[in-house]
């Protein structure tokens, strides 16, 4: 479905990318989880089409991607709502150019807030939203134009742990709703472990991908199973082995 | 009203009535006790007497009229103006570039050496002095606006990017609320200074209008009519401001900063 393929991104003399690589089937959730400055956000904006300076290839059901469309949705680190519009109209105007009749796109909208359970919150403003509402509010904005993939990229970062793993279960219940691809960039490798088919890791220096690691486990996920424990060590194996083989840095010398 | 005065100044909204019972209980003080003479400081009773005076019999309202048509068409033309091309050059690096210098440097004549030069060319009557009210509005609400258009959050832009908004769609869903609220500011704070250039700008040229009257008001040492001009001024400008601010509160009603408790 989505095709990145030896795909390079330079900035200036620095090289953020070298030839990555990256398959997502459709429907399948992704994950791709790395040390900060690996490169993965800088390859979810690729994908996502804010930033199209890049050698390689990147194509969507066969068709090579220009620009943004809203057939990729994507939520950002932060919920980015427009502080001055009310929660339902922060995600009416990703139907801005949508072309459907008014009618139709308050029922798509209203599903879309009961989906991400927000419904009676709508004309709040986002001023008046806890971290976790602002960022589902994030999550039915990038869904409301039924995207064929979503790109999250640390939606749950800046969130408690307990808000945190709520939302994952969210996630997880939305993605099966609504049968879209997701891809899912984090640093925390259980979140990737517990959400995800299929994690990819990658490593800094120049980012590129060294490992891709099926995820398996049956639904629900048990995050204190055996199996789990094992996927995780895997996971946290590959982000330490690709870690291992670089020669020492020297940070600084006493 | 239970509980008396104590109570009365302990409710919030009473609060901004002490300032000024103050100063106009010293005035009626300095007044009764001969602190001041009444050539320089007249009455309370003398001042209310010369309004009722300048009201019906010396057509009051006609003047106040015309400061007012003034300010009110300077201040359409110069906010529309400033808020268009401060638009047009936050939008467009090549209309900053060409308006910029020529802005940037009329600004620094002041508009009071502008109203000469406009009064030669436009006569004594209201359009000249629209015209330098209306520049002096421009320049402020102009500059600000391209510096808030600059300022917003590239954050938002991006996001416009990813959720396919036009240009247009860009503009009114983005950037115009983003600046509102400096726009806001300038408008009130260059209304308020446009105000007192319209008291100026009469007394230095014109046949009618507050500012006119006041200045006529001290060559013919009438102090009790200048002090009438004065606080209609200030209270006519007080309620512009006002007005201003109830459209900036319901235009801002999704900003949540601080409301100025802190405990």
């Amino acid at each position: 479905m989505l095709e990145v393929r030896g795909v390079t991104r330079r900035f200036g003399d620095f090289v953020a990318l070298r030839d990555t690589n990256l398959f997502v089937g459709e429907g399948e959730f992704v994950a791709i989880v790395g040390a900060s400055g690996c490169g993965k956000t800088t390859l979810l904006r690729l994908i996502a089409g804010l930033d199209q300076d890049y050698v390689g290839e990147i194509d969507l059901r066969g068709r090579r991607i220009v620009g943004t469309t809203l057939e990729r949705g994507i939520v950002f680190q932060e919920p980015r709502l427009l502080p001055w519009l009310s929660l339902w109209e922060n995600i009416a105007v990703a139907l801005d150019n949508a072309p459907l009749s008014a009618a139709a796109k308050k029922e798509v909208i209203a599903a879309q807030i009961a989906l991400v359970g927000l419904t009676g919150f709508e004309d709040a403003y986002p001023a008046a939203l806890s971290g976790g509402m602002a960022q589902r509010a994030a999550i039915a904005r990038a869904l409301v134009g039924h995207p064929s993939i979503l790109l999250l990229d640390e939606p749950l970062g800046a969130l408690d742990a307990i808000t945190r793993m709520r939302l994952q279960e969210e996630l997880l219940r939305i993605w099966r709703h609504e049968g879209v691809s997701m891809i899912l960039v984090t640093h925390d490798v259980e979140e990737a472990v517990f959400l995800s088919q299929k994690v990819v890791v990658m490593d800094s220096h120049p980012g590129h991908v060294t490992a891709n690691i099926v995820v398996d486990l049956p639904a629900p996920r048990d995050r204190s199973s055996s199996d789990f424990g094992v996927l995780k060590r895997e996971v946290f194996g590959a982000l330490h082995d690709s870690s291992a083989v670089k020669p020492v840095e020297i940070e600084y010398l006493i | 009203m239970r509980g008396g005065i104590k109570t009365f100044f302990a409710e919030q909204r009473y609060i901004g009535a002490i300032l000024p019972l103050a100063i106009f209980g010293l005035w009626q003080a300095s007044s009764s006790f001969g602190w001041v003479e009444p050539v320089f400081l007249p009455a309370p009773a003398k001042v209310v007497e010369a309004f009722w005076y300048m009201l019906t019999r010396q057509d009051l309202l006609r003047d106040i009229r015309a400061s007012v048509f003034i300010i009110a068409q300077a201040f359409f033309y110069g906010a529309l103006l400033g808020i268009g091309l401060g638009f047009a050059a936050g939008l467009s690096r090549r209309v900053e570039l060409f308006f910029g210098g020529t802005i940037n440097t009329l600004r620094h004549i002041p508009s009071v050496a502008w109203i000469p030069l406009v009064v030669v060319w436009l006569g004594l009557g209201a359009p000249a002095k629209i015209v330098v009210l209306a520049k002096s509005i421009f320049i402020p609400v102009f500059l600000n606006t391209l510096q808030a258009i600059r300022g917003v959050d590239h954050n938002f832009i991006e996001l416009a990017q990813a959720l396919k908004l036009s240009k247009w769609q860009l503009i009114c869903r983005v950037i115009f609320p983003a600046i509102l609220p400096v726009v806001m500011v300038t408008l009130r704070y260059s209304a308020g200074l446009s105000w007192a250039l319209v008291v100026i700008a009469e007394g230095i040229s014109g046949l009618e209008g507050l500012g006119f009257l006041i200045f006529r008001a001290q060559n013919l040492l009438m102090t009790d009519q200048l002090l009438v001009c004065m606080v209609l001024i200030g209270l006519i400008g007080y309620a512009l401001d006002r007005l201003l601010y109830l459209a900036q509160r319901r235009l801002l009603r999704w900003q949540r900063g601080f409301g100025g408790s802190y405990a």
